[in-house]
Parts: C-alpha cells; sequence; structure tokens
C-alpha cells in the first residue's frame, strides 16, 4: 500500500474519532445553552431576588410565586438525609468487602450490590408507597410516611451500589505497604483501617460520596412517588416535600408552552444542573487526585 | 395511576393500516371507562382499532394539538390559552360530552363526619382550616390528599371551590393512591372520582355528602340526583376532535351514544348524560 494512501486513511480516521469524541461536548454544551437561554427569557420577566427568596412555589396563583426556596430546601433535604443514612453504610461496606471478607463472600456480594443500581427507579418508588412510608408511619406513630425520610431512605438504596464500588476500588488502590508498615508497629487491623488505610483512601472515598450525592439530587421518579409532592417550605424529615425534579416532571406535562411557568421550569431545571455539575467536579477531582498520588 | 397503568393498545396497532385507529388520549379519570368502552367497540367492529392512553387532560388535549391523538379525553373543558394555540395553528375542533362525572370527598370511616359544606370544603382544603378540631369533635391536624396540578381534577375541585390549595396538600399519583393513603390515614380527606368508589365506602373509607347554600346534601353516588345536575362536584367528560377527523370518529361516538355505550358508563360509575 503506497505511503500517501495509508496517511489519508490515517488521517480520516483520526477526524472520524476526533468528532465522535466531540459530539459528547456538544450534546451537553447545547443542553446547557438551552436551559441558559430560557432561563434569561424567565429572568427578564421575574425579578431573580424574589426567585431564590420567596418562600412559596405556586405558578397556578394569579400573580405567579415562582420561588425555588422550598423545591431547593427540599431537594437539599432529601438528598442530605440520604448520604447520612448512606455514606457509613457504602464505606464500612466497602471496607469490609475489601478488607475482611474472605474472597468467596467477596465474590458474591460484588455482583449483587451491583445489581442494587439495576432495579428501576419507579419499582424503589412503588416500595417507598406499599412498604417503607407505612413503617415509617407506624414507626413514628404519624398519620403518613410519605415525607422526606421516607425519600431518603429510598435515594440512600439508590446510592449505595455507587458509593460502595468506588469506595472499594478507592481502598483497593491504597498501597499494601501502608498496611503493613501500620501492622508492623504493632497496630491491630481496626486501628490500621481507622487509621491508616480509610485516611490514605479518602479522596476516593469523597469522591464516591460525591458522586452518590449526585445521583441523589437527579433521581425524579422515586421522589415523586414516595414524599407526597406537597410544595409548601419543609420544616423536617417527617414533612411531605417536593423536590426541583419531581415538579419539573409534574408541571412540564401540562404547561403552555413559552409562558412564564414553562421558562420557569427550565430555570429551576438550571439551578439543579449547575447544582450537581458542581458535585460532578468536586467528585472527579478528589478521583483524580487520587490517581495521583497513586502514581 | 397514570405511570403504570393505562396504556391499552387493542390488538398490535402496527398489524393495523394507520387510518383504521382511533387514538385517544387523555384524562386518567376517564381512561378506565375508555377503555372499555373500546374493547366492547372493538369487538363490535374488528375492522376499527381503537387504541386509548392516559397521562392528564392537559396531555391529550396537546397531543391533539401536535397530532398525535385523534381524540382527547378531557376531565374539563378546554382553557382559553388552548383555544389560542389552536388558533395559532388554524385547527378547528369540537366537542363531544360522554358522560358526567361527579367529584367524591372521600375521608377516614373513623373521622365523625358525614357531610361537609362546600364552605368548610373551602376552608379546609385550602388551608385556613389545619385541625379537624375546626369542624368536627376530633383534634387532628387536617392531612390533604390530592392530584397533581397536570390533573383534570385538580384543576375542576380548585376552580369550582375558587380557592388555592394548601401548600401542605399532598399531591398523589391518582385516584387509587388516594383512597390508599386515606384508608391508613384517620386525617384524611381527599377527592377522587365517583367511579373510584362506586361501592360506596369500602373498608375504612367514607364518601362526604356534600351541601351548598341551604339545599340537602347530596351523595356523589345519587344518580338520580346527578342526572337532576343537583351535586356541586358534577362535571361533565368531554372528548375533543378536529373537526376534519370526524368521520373517522364518528363511528365510535355513535357507540358511546348508543344503549351499549350508556350501559357500559353506567356500570363503570358514571353518568350518562340525558
Amino acid at each position: 500500500m503506497d505511503v500517501k494512501k495509508r496517511e489519508t486513511t490515517d488521517w480520516l480516521l483520526k477526524q472520524l474519532f476526533k468528532a465522535i469524541g466531540l459530539i459528547t461536548i456538544v450534546l451537553l454544551g447545547g443542553i446547557f445553552m438551552m436551559l441558559i437561554y430560557n432561563s434569561i427569557a424567565f429572568f427578564a420577566k421575574v425579578n431573580p431576588v424574589d426567585f431564590f427568596t420567596g418562600y412559596q412555589w405556586d405558578p397556578g396563583s394569579v400573580d405567579g410565586n415562582y420561588s425555588i426556596l422550598p423545591l431547593l430546601a427540599s431537594t437539599g433535604l432529601v438528598a442530605a438525609g440520604s448520604m447520612l443514612i448512606a455514606v457509613p453504610l457504602g464505606i464500612f461496606t466497602a471496607a469490609f468487602l475489601s478488607e475482611f471478607a474472605p474472597g468467596k463472600l467477596q465474590a458474591v456480594l460484588k455482583p449483587v450490590i451491583e445489581m442494587l443500581a439495576a432495579i428501576p427507579s419507579v419499582a424503589i418508588g412503588f416500595l417507598g408507597i406499599v412498604l417503607v412510608g407505612p413503617g415509617i408511619a407506624k414507626l413514628f406513630g404519624i398519620q403518613n410516611g410519605l415525607n422526606a425520610l421516607n425519600g431518603s431512605v429510598l435515594l440512600a438504596v439508590m446510592a449505595l451500589p455507587t458509593i460502595i464500588t468506588i469506595s472499594e476500588d478507592a481502598i483497593n488502590a491504597v498501597p499494601k505497604t501502608y498496611r503493613e508498615a501500620s501492622l508492623a508497629l504493632g497496630a491491630d487491623k481496626w486501628a490500621t483501617l481507622f487509621q491508616v488505610t480509610l485516611p490514605a483512601a479518602l479522596p476516593g472515598l469523597i469522591a464516591a460520596v460525591m458522586l452518590g450525592l449526585g445521583r441523589a439530587l437527579g433521581e425524579t421518579m422515586t421522589v415523586l412517588m414516595a414524599t407526597g409532592n406537597a410544595s409548601a417550605m419543609p420544616g423536617g424529615f417527617l414533612d411531605s416535600i417536593r423536590t426541583i425534579t419531581a415538579t419539573i416532571a409534574i408541571e412540564m406535562g401540562e404547561v403552555p408552552y413559552q409562558t412564564t411557568h414553562y421558562f420557569a421550569l427550565f430555570a429551576i431545571a438550571a439551578v439543579l444542573f449547575l447544582i450537581t455539575l458542581a458535585i460532578n467536579f468536586l467528585g472527579e477531582y478528589f478521583a483524580n487526585s487520587l490517581r495521583k498520588f497513586q502514581a | 395511576m397514570r405511570y403504570f397503568s393505562a396504556c391499552v393498545f387493542l390488538l398490535l396497532t402496527s398489524c393495523a393500516r394507520d387510518s383504521d385507529t382511533i387514538k385517544i388520549k387523555g384524562s386518567d379519570t376517564e381512561v378506565n371507562l375508555a377503555v372499555q368502552l373500546a374493547e366492547t367497540f372493538h369487538s363490535d367492529n374488528p375492522e376499527v382499532f381503537v387504541s386509548i392512553s392516559g397521562g392528564g387532560s392537559g396531555l391529550g388535549i396537546a397531543s391533539l394539538l401536535n397530532g398525535t391523538a385523534d381524540m382527547a379525553n378531557s376531565s374539563r373543558s378546554i382553557n382559553s390559552e388552548e383555544i389560542v394555540l389552536f388558533h395559532k395553528k388554524t385547527i378547528t375542533i369540537d366537542s363531544f360530552i360522554f358522560a358526567q362525572d361527579a367529584i367524591a370527598f372521600v375521608v377516614s370511616d373513623e373521622l365523625p363526619i358525614d357531610s361537609i359544606s362546600t364552605k368548610t370544603l373551602a376552608l379546609v382544603l385550602s388551608g385556613t382550616y389545619k385541625n379537624w378540631s375546626s369542624v368536627t369533635s376530633k383534634k387532628m391536624p387536617v392531612n390533604i390528599y390530592g392530584r397533581q396540578s397536570n390533573s383534570g381534577t385538580h384543576d375542576f375541585v380548585k376552580k369550582k371551590l375558587k380557592i388555592a390549595f394548601s401548600p401542605h396538600a399532598k399531591e398523589m399519583n391518582g385516584n387509587a393512591q388516594i383512597l390508599e393513603a386515606i384508608k391508613q390515614d384517620n386525617s384524611g380527606i381527599g377527592y377522587v372520582g365517583a367511579g373510584y368508589v362506586i361501592h360506596g365506602g369500602s373498608k375504612g373509607l367514607k364518601v362526604l355528602t356534600v351541601y351548598s347554600g341551604e339545599d340537602i346534601a347530596v351523595s356523589p353516588l345519587n344518580s338520580k340526583m346527578i342526572a337532576a345536575g343537583k351535586y356541586f362536584f358534577q362535571r361533565p367528560l368531554f372528548q375533543y376532535y378536529k373537526s376534519n377527523s370526524y368521520d373517522k370518529v364518528k363511528p365510535f361516538l355513535d357507540f358511546e351514544k348508543g344503549q351499549i355505550g350508556q350501559k357500559i358508563i353506567k356500570e363503570a360509575g358514571y353518568y350518562p348524560v340525558n
């Protein structure tokens, strides 16, 4: 084959692969631009100060109350709750898997945990309605279990596979010499785990939590089904809440196009997008610093 | 429940030519009834296929607008914003009222209340009365179970009572979920289509009779009073279709008006139009 032909093929393939790689970025950019464009249309009609400081989301009312605050508080509450449950559970499970579990058990547990991620969110939401919700109602002696706590428990279950898998990788990646040095100095297994291995894996653990949190913030169906969707400002974990995602899902289907309400949904989506973007960046940052530390 | 029910295709629509399939979308309240009507209609007229799906009245009308449905079921009349949109696309539509529906207000059977005035109802649902002690002898916080804002039922109750719902009202996915929640919650109050409580208060539930002004309290299950138009929360169930597809949907409309259709409507807990 003559050299020129080879070079042409080489050049063509390079361009092709470059284009394919760029498509993702174009997509991301396009979505971002669309959100920003529609948000600007919204802020042309509604004062951003009202948007961030009001206390009520009620687009159906005459004067139209568009405040993201109760939605943001709901999203934050349910995601924080889910992390309170999922972080200790996830990290300790990961520690157990990589440090203590015998090989056979590990071989069974890992795929089972990963299977958790395969359960559709609708199915988890349904469990929240028929099982977890009534359980919470009974436990706390309240009338109904469709509240933030219910959502948190379900989201914790959904975030667990992410947190466990990444944490385990992080803990596994801690060089063996660290543990050996610790054990040689007379520390027992527990002291080694808590004072050497986990701190050494910390950047990876933070990355795991961030990615899990991103998952919890963006989840829609489960919270839509299981948290009651009351748009009032939540006062605690036993209140019904309405997250940003659920609001978009409920209202997008009926909103007339090109109205303030329509643009408002894009504006709250943009806020959510920026939050999850920031969290994913943080996660990536910590994951990268872990990689550097190993190199 | 709009997310998992209600996507019924009578036979594989892909087998049929598109022109033979009447596509109907819209109200979740009407979807069960429409499916029953369509099934019977199809077994009488095997050459015509009817596909029914839910998603809410607003979605049905939007589908009619963008051409993905031949007919929209709607439990509310079309609003002015939607009319403008149809105008813009120069689509003319016609409506047909095929049945009447009554909205039942449901509470737990342990709540010592049997009837409620529309005035009290407005105060309860708007969140002015936060405790049942304002209405009954029991002292319990009021828990409101409503539909989501894309539901025609939500819209109807809100407009009829001229209130804004309390922001503490829970928004459930559908009629069945509201009933399940109230069965467990002694302090709950909710609203559902009468078709869902057709056998009176099922276990744990009680259907409230409603009175407005000085009239007598009327039950949403009383077909005579509804035929006379005496129940406060009764509403026509609309079917909207494009005027130029009238020929296509006419056989189905005729069937609904006919004896068999009316019988199905009655059995499903709705009220025929007289």
